[in-house]
């Protein structure tokens, strides 16, 4: 798809930079809505029980206190109506520590704030379900029929019989999503209709979740929201801060800002959940594998499921006649678990690819030759074809570019000062869908210009949606990129798929090309003309006289790629220095290695990529949420406790893109590049690890006291 | 959040007097601590009283008294002003480097010396208003004493409380044998040594510091020491930077003219105990010894044995143990590896 005259595939800086970094471009509470009034939250104290009593008399006379929301007045809300992790104020019912039993609403932020602590309430503690040491024990199968056991051949039968094996287990903790921006939403009524500015990664699927659980048809509901600070899964789903800010707008009849703050992120909006993997490898001398299981068992929240597809890499990464593929899950006092970058294949890997690197170190070999070795020609899980796939290039000319010949292949023996240097390389993979998304394309002639504007109710999380559907559009109309607005993130607009599980680039970049080639096609048609090369929709504006000209299209995937399998595909390198007197760990040097397909622009590519990659970091190092099963609550609240990686932890980071022509997984031949980021990040720092240390940590994050 | 009143303290005496009458009632520093303790709920004052107006940030010579020929460090003036200062960085290293160990650049831009001294401790349970505290709320119980205490106490703790002291310019403060000077609500001057300024918990963990209420710290004064040219503040981390210490030891020797014989030894540790910890055992040991690693061995193995750690922080014993020596080593080498 590369081509020298076309903007897509060249590094544009994006288009909304500029109204960022001056504090112009709007977030969800920056709206200069009129007369609003402040919600706070108020939360469960206990993770189990029921509510006896709630005391507002103290808050109710509070300076500028307008309204008390709790489950004895709140207005009767439909809970199964997609809205996540329940807590709308439904009943006295306590499910999880922090859970919302009630909302103020007053004239300030800070008269709310201030009546939120007048309120007291009395419970009837259950002991909570919160420790899942324990809990485990219990796990059964999960309903989801997705998560079944998925077998293939005899492993049991293989590992008995195997020359080599390595069975281990492998833990990796809750951890939160924490985007920079807090979740936070404005309300605002207008008769029967109300329009939430409410950061949201999939527009229409909050606008559907908010009407069904306000029991309000869709048309009455509009979600406003052009700019995201960032979401990585929770924003995907809608959470109840969503509706009850709504609730609260219409009680007190003026619309209502509410806002979590950093600390109610940790029980508002999702967590990746617990992961406990066993998995288990059997090879032969030479190398070859014989066998894969990948067991998993996590936790729920009480009433509701949700898994991590942790064995999915394991589905498809290598070849192996025998494969066993398991969940098992246990109900917790937590808040509900949701997507989170990378969902279970970023948690997956870690298990996975460190199984690899403990097979190759069995072995004696290296770990790059290992999985080279393994290489399947097509899809293990169903036998298709690959549409494409990298990782062979992805771990060859990694290998080059990152100087793997220096590896040290036992562990331990590079010491430099107190240091201990290790390198370490992992695998990883994720799913590349299109997805039914529809899109506006309106053409402007003034004189000699034409502008171009595309709309479509698409979300742009901070990535660079913006500028990739700015270059297709500019490409295919034949303008340049400041002829081209992109209006996108209103449920208004044509309606479009999520930004989530990396399909928002391929869904918004097809739909938007599909259109603009629809656009031309009916100007060609109007002109009535024959041309020799096919003129640009801009040039038949001019030539035709047009001065407004719009068409719409309903884009849908290619039935075709159904018979494929389309992944993206990465290898991970990862160098790393250890303290050898703390256990402090430092990635010296990072490179990734990614065929995603086409990439629309290389340098917000990158940034995707390199943000995946210090995400993975800080999951190997440094995330932790911790639970006091005592109590069910988090005693890691805020970004004092719950360590992301900041600056000084992050050394030299390269990404490199192999260069694909894959038209198989969709016209444009784009595969996704938000999530594969983050996938075998972790397992390329532990097996560095363990080379510089001789040290194989089962466990996230590796903190300092585990290298002792 | 609660309603509180706000004014601004002219002078010292204002500032001091307006505290003296009101027990609810703060100095408002940096308040880089303070405010956001209030926005948790933990601290609920009634009245902040702002003393950054204060002339007491002067970073200066001592030329009389105890301290003479040694420097004094403002009470009010900012962290970030104390690590770069040409005489703290010429003649107390230590102290810069702790100071730079600590928060971010922007937080140190607004901390100031006196508050940073009263920072109040990081447990978690401490943060939390639903969980038990005997710091923040007498009489409730201490969550962490069988709770999640990997970061807690492994010196000095009461079964009423395990939490740390987080400081890192505390600690470097704490092994320079800092002075902290205060005026009290009656106008008087008084000096307080840097052992005697943090407390252990007892049975009163709601008690950080000897500091009584309305009491102003004026400045830090630094005695005149050897120790410029060998000592080292290492922080043991779960990150690089911006987070407090799992574990950190300042250290600090001055070793004889003539051959490697330690004549004086300084040894804080961070991140063990209710206050600063002082390795008084190993220091002892260390004195008149060749400065030797198997040396430091031995004085780290001493101090290290009265460790009593908790069910989740038993590898600060080791690690206490591993950066003592390695603190030691550094400060023998210049700060060098
Ligand atoms: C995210 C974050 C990370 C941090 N990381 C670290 C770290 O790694 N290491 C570290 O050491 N610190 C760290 N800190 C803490 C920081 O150093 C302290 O918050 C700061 O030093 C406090 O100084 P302040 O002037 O802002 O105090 P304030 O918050 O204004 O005051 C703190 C207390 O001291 C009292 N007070 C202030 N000045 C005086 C005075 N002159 N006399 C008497 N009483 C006074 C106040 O009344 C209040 O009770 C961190 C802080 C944050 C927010």
């Amino acid at each position: 798809m590369q081509d020298k005259n076309k903007l897509t595939g060249t590094p544009v800086s994006r288009i909304d930079g500029i109204a960022k970094v001056t504090g112009k471009a709007a977030y969800s509470t920056d709206y200069p809505v009129k007369n609003l009034a402040y919600a706070v939250l108020f939360k469960s104290t206990i993770a189990a029980g029921t509510i006896r009593s709630i005391d507002t008399a103290a808050a109710e006379k509070a300076p500028g206190v307008l309204a008390i929301i709790t489950h004895q007045n709140a207005p009767k809300l439909n809970v199964d109506g997609g809205i996540r992790g329940g807590a709308l104020l439904q009943s006295p019912e306590i499910e999880f520590h922090g859970q919302h039993i009630g909302l103020v609403v007053a004239e300030t932020f800070e008269q709310a704030r201030h009546a939120a602590h007048l309120i007291s309430v009395t419970y009837d503690r259950k002991e909570p379900k919160a420790d899942f040491e324990k809990l485990m024990k219990n796990a059964s199968v999960p309903k989801d029929k997705d998560k079944a056991d998925a077998k293939r051949g005899d492993v049991k039968a293989a590992l008995r019989e195997a020359e080599i094996k390595v069975e281990e287990v492998y833990e990796t903790p809750i951890e939160h999503h924490h985007p920079l921006e807090p979740h936070a939403t404005i309300a605002e009524w207008t008769g029967d209709r109300v329009t939430l500015y409410n950061s949201s990664q999939i527009v229409n699927g909050a606008q559907t979740a908010a009407a069904k659980t306000l029991n309000i048809k869709p048309e009455q509901v509009r979600i406003v929201t052009p700019y995201i600070g960032g979401g990585f899964g929770s924003k995907g789903g809608q959470w109840a801060n969503l509706v009850l800010t709504a609730v609260a707008a219409r009680q007190v009849n003026r619309p209502v800002k509410l806002a979590l703050t950093r600390q109610q992120m940790v029980n508002s909006v999702g967590l990746r959940q617990r992961n406990h993997q066993k998995v288990s490898l059997a090879a032969t001398k030479d190398g070859k594998l014989t066998a894969l299981a990948h067991e998993t068992t996590t936790h729920g929240a009480i009433k509701n499921e949700f898994i991590e597809p942790c064995g999915d890499c394991s589905k498809i990464m290598y070849d192996t006649p025998n494969s066993l593929i398991t969940y098992r899950i246990v109900p917790m006092n937590v808040i509900l678990p949701t997507y989170t970058r990378g969902p279970g294949k970023s948690t997956g890997s870690f298990a996975l690819e460190s199984a690899m690197d403990e097979l190759a170190h069995k072995l004696k070999m290296d770990p790059i030759e290992l999985r080279l070795k393994n290489e399947p020609e097509r899809d293990p899980s169903n036998g298709k074809p690959w549409s494409s796939r990298t990782t062979v290039q992805c771990l060859q000319v990694g290998a080059k570019a990152f100087g793997w010949d220096r590896r040290k292949p036992e562990p331990g023996q590079n010491q430099q000062g107190n240091y201990l240097i290790g390198y370490g390389v992992s695998c990883g993979t994720y799913p590349a869908h299109q997805r039914p998304t529809s899109a506006i394309v309106k053409l402007k002639r003034t004189g000699n210009d034409v502008m171009a504007t595309v709309e479509l109710a698409a979300a742009d999380l901070g990535t660079g949606t913006y500028t990739i559907l700015a270059q297709t559009a500019a490409d295919a109309l034949g303008l340049p990129l400041n002829q081209v607005k992109v209006v996108i993130g209103d449920s208004d607009l044509p309606p479009a798929a999520g930004a989530v599980g990396s399909v928002g680039a391929s869904s918004y970049a097809n739909a938007v090309n599909d259109a603009c080639q629809k656009i031309t096609d009916e100007l060609l048609a109007r002109s009535g003309k024959q041309f020799f090369a096919r003129p640009t929709a801009s040039q038949l504006m001019l030539s035709e006289k047009l001065t407004d000209f719009q068409t719409r299209i309903d884009a849908k995937p290619l039935e075709s790629a159904e018979e494929y399998s389309a992944h993206s595909f990465n290898a991970n390198f990862a160098e790393v220095a250890v303290n050898r007197f703390t256990g402090m760990v430092r990635v010296n040097r990072f490179l990734a290695v990614t065929g995603a397909g086409t990439i629309l622009n290389p340098k917000t590519a990158r940034s995707q990529i390199i943000g995946g990659n210090i995400w993975g970091i800080g999951m190997a190092l440094t995330e932790e949420s911790v639970v006091d099963p005592r109590w069910g609550n988090f005693v890691t609240r805020s970004f004092a406790d719950y360590h992301v990686p900041a600056n000084l932890d992050i050394g030299a980071m390269e990404a490199i893109f192999i260069r694909e022509d894959d038209q198989k997984a969709n016209r444009m031949g784009i595969k996704g590049i938000g999530e594969v980021g983050i996938v075998g990040v972790a397992a390329a720092v532990a097996n560095a690890i363990f080379n510089a240390t001789g040290k194989r940590i089962r466990e996230l994050p590796i903190t300092p006291d585990k290298l002792l | 959040m609660r309603p509180f009143t706000y004014t601004r303290a002219k002078d010292p005496a204002a500032a001091t007097q307006a505290l003296a009458g009101n027990p609810t009632a703060r100095f408002l520093a940096g308040g880089t601590n303070l405010i956001d303790l209030m926005k948790e709920d933990v601290e609920r004052p009634t009245a902040l009283v702002d003393i950054t107006n204060l002339s007491l940030a002067e970073i200066k010579p001592i030329t009389a008294g105890a301290s003479k020929g040694g420097l004094s460090i403002g009470g009010l003036g900012k962290n970030t002003e104390a690590a770069n200062h040409p005489l703290v960085r010429q003649h107390y290293p230590l102290l810069s480097q702790a100071i730079l160990a600590g928060a971010s650049g922007q937080i140190r831009n607004m901390a100031t010396n006196g508050g940073n001294l009263l920072q109040r401790t990081r447990c978690p349970y401490f943060y939390e208003v639903s969980m038990p505290c005997n710091k923040r709320a007498p009489g409730s119980g201490c969550g962490a004493l069988e709770g999640i205490n990997r970061l807690h106490a492994i010196f000095g703790w009461s079964e009423k409380c395990v939490a740390v002291y987080p400081s890192d310019m505390a600690i470097a403060l704490a092994a320079l044998d800092a002075v902290v000077r205060v005026r009290t609500a009656s106008g008087q001057e008084r000096s307080i040594p840097f052992a005697d300024f943090h407390r252990l918990p007892g049975n009163t963990p709601e008690q950080d510091t000897n500091l009584a209420h309305g009491e102003l710290i004026t400045a830090i004064d630094l005695p005149q020491n050897r120790f410029a040219d060998r000592s080292y503040y290492l922080k043991v981390r779960d990150r690089a930077s911006y987070a407090f210490a799992l574990l950190s030891v300042a250290a600090a020797l001055e070793v004889s003219e003539t051959g490697n014989r330690i004549v004086q030894a300084r040894i804080a540790m961070g991140g063990v105990a209710h206050k600063p910890w002082r390795a008084l055992t190993a220091e002892k040991m260390l004195i008149g010894q060749e400065a030797t690693p198997a040396n430091f061995k031995r004085a780290a193995d001493a101090e290290m044995a009265a460790a009593q750690p908790l069910e989740h922080n038993k590898f600060k014993v080791e690690l206490g143990n591993r950066s003592i020596v390695l603190a030691l080593q550094m400060a023998l080498n210049g700060g060098k590896a």
